[in-house]
């Protein structure tokens, strides 16, 4: 370092430097700038997990179609009833209502509440929940009564050869 | 002693835009535009060496006239 004793301050080279004993506590201009840059610092850190996020949807790996699963024979299920299935994991249980002739839905029935599995009350129309007495519209899964507040996640459907396939599972849309 | 605030106010500028562009990203990532997400993620992480740059230059300004003094 030529020239460090030419220059009165020297070039700062290191982070200790500007720290003054008897006025530590007071933030000098560059000390101001330096945190700036550190925050700046932390600004592009926090920023990674949300971009990191975004690009794993855009890649699409949270929208994956699961193997496709036969769920009942159309002939099997009067107009109006309800049947119990499991779909995409043995664990996640969910109900297949078939509304008319060719209408069909499916929801994973874990009440959004509290996780109570949710059942189709013909007589009503409805989707109810027995433990907090939570309702769902049948038509979309969105609550109507009760403590729930999130819509029932929907299980997409599809007839083919007479027969009721789960297909995938709908994303949760806020 | 004559201070130079050139470096101050654009890191503060700097800074400024920062917070906007947290703000936005995450407010895209929740509408679901994720292409936007990334490009505003782009920004904030381009910030970071703009500012250290910014400090590189500016943080011995003002210096020569203390030494003069």
């Amino acid at each position: 370092m030529a020239g460090r004793n030419n220059n009165n301050p020297f070039d700062q080279d290191n982070y200790t430097h500007n720290i003054d004993r008897n006025n530590e506590r007071s933030l000098d201009r560059r000390g101001f700038m330096k945190t700036l840059v550190g925050a700046a610092g932390v600004f592009a850190v926090a920023s990674l997990p949300w971009g990191t996020l975004a690009a794993k949807e855009l890649m699409g790996l949270s929208d994956k179609e699961y193997p496709h699963k036969k769920i009942v024979d159309v002939k099997n299920l009067p107009v109006g009833e309800s049947l119990e299935f499991h779909f995409p994991s043995e664990h996640d249980s969910a109900v297949l209502i078939r509304l008319e002739e060719n209408k069909y839905v499916a929801y994973q029935n874990a009440c959004t509440h509290l996780r109570c599995p949710v059942y189709w009350v013909k007589e009503e129309r409805e989707m109810v929940c027995p433990c907090h007495h939570g309702k769902f519209d049948v038509q979309t899964g969105a609550p109507t009564a009760g403590p729930p507040r999130r819509p029932l996640p929907e299980v997409i459907v599809e007839v083919k050869d007479e027969a009721v396939y789960a297909v995938r599972v709908k994303r949760y849309e806020a | 002693m004559k201070r130079s605030y050139v470096g101050v106010i654009s890191l503060c500028l700097v800074l400024f835009l920062d917070i906007v562009f947290m703000q936005l990203l995450i407010h895209q990532y929740f509408f679901e535009n994720y292409l936007v997400t990334l490009i505003f993620m782009a920004g904030n992480i381009l910030l970071f060496p703009i500012a250290f740059l910014i400090y590189k230059k500016e943080k011995d300004k003002g210096a020569e006239s203390h030494a003069k003094k």
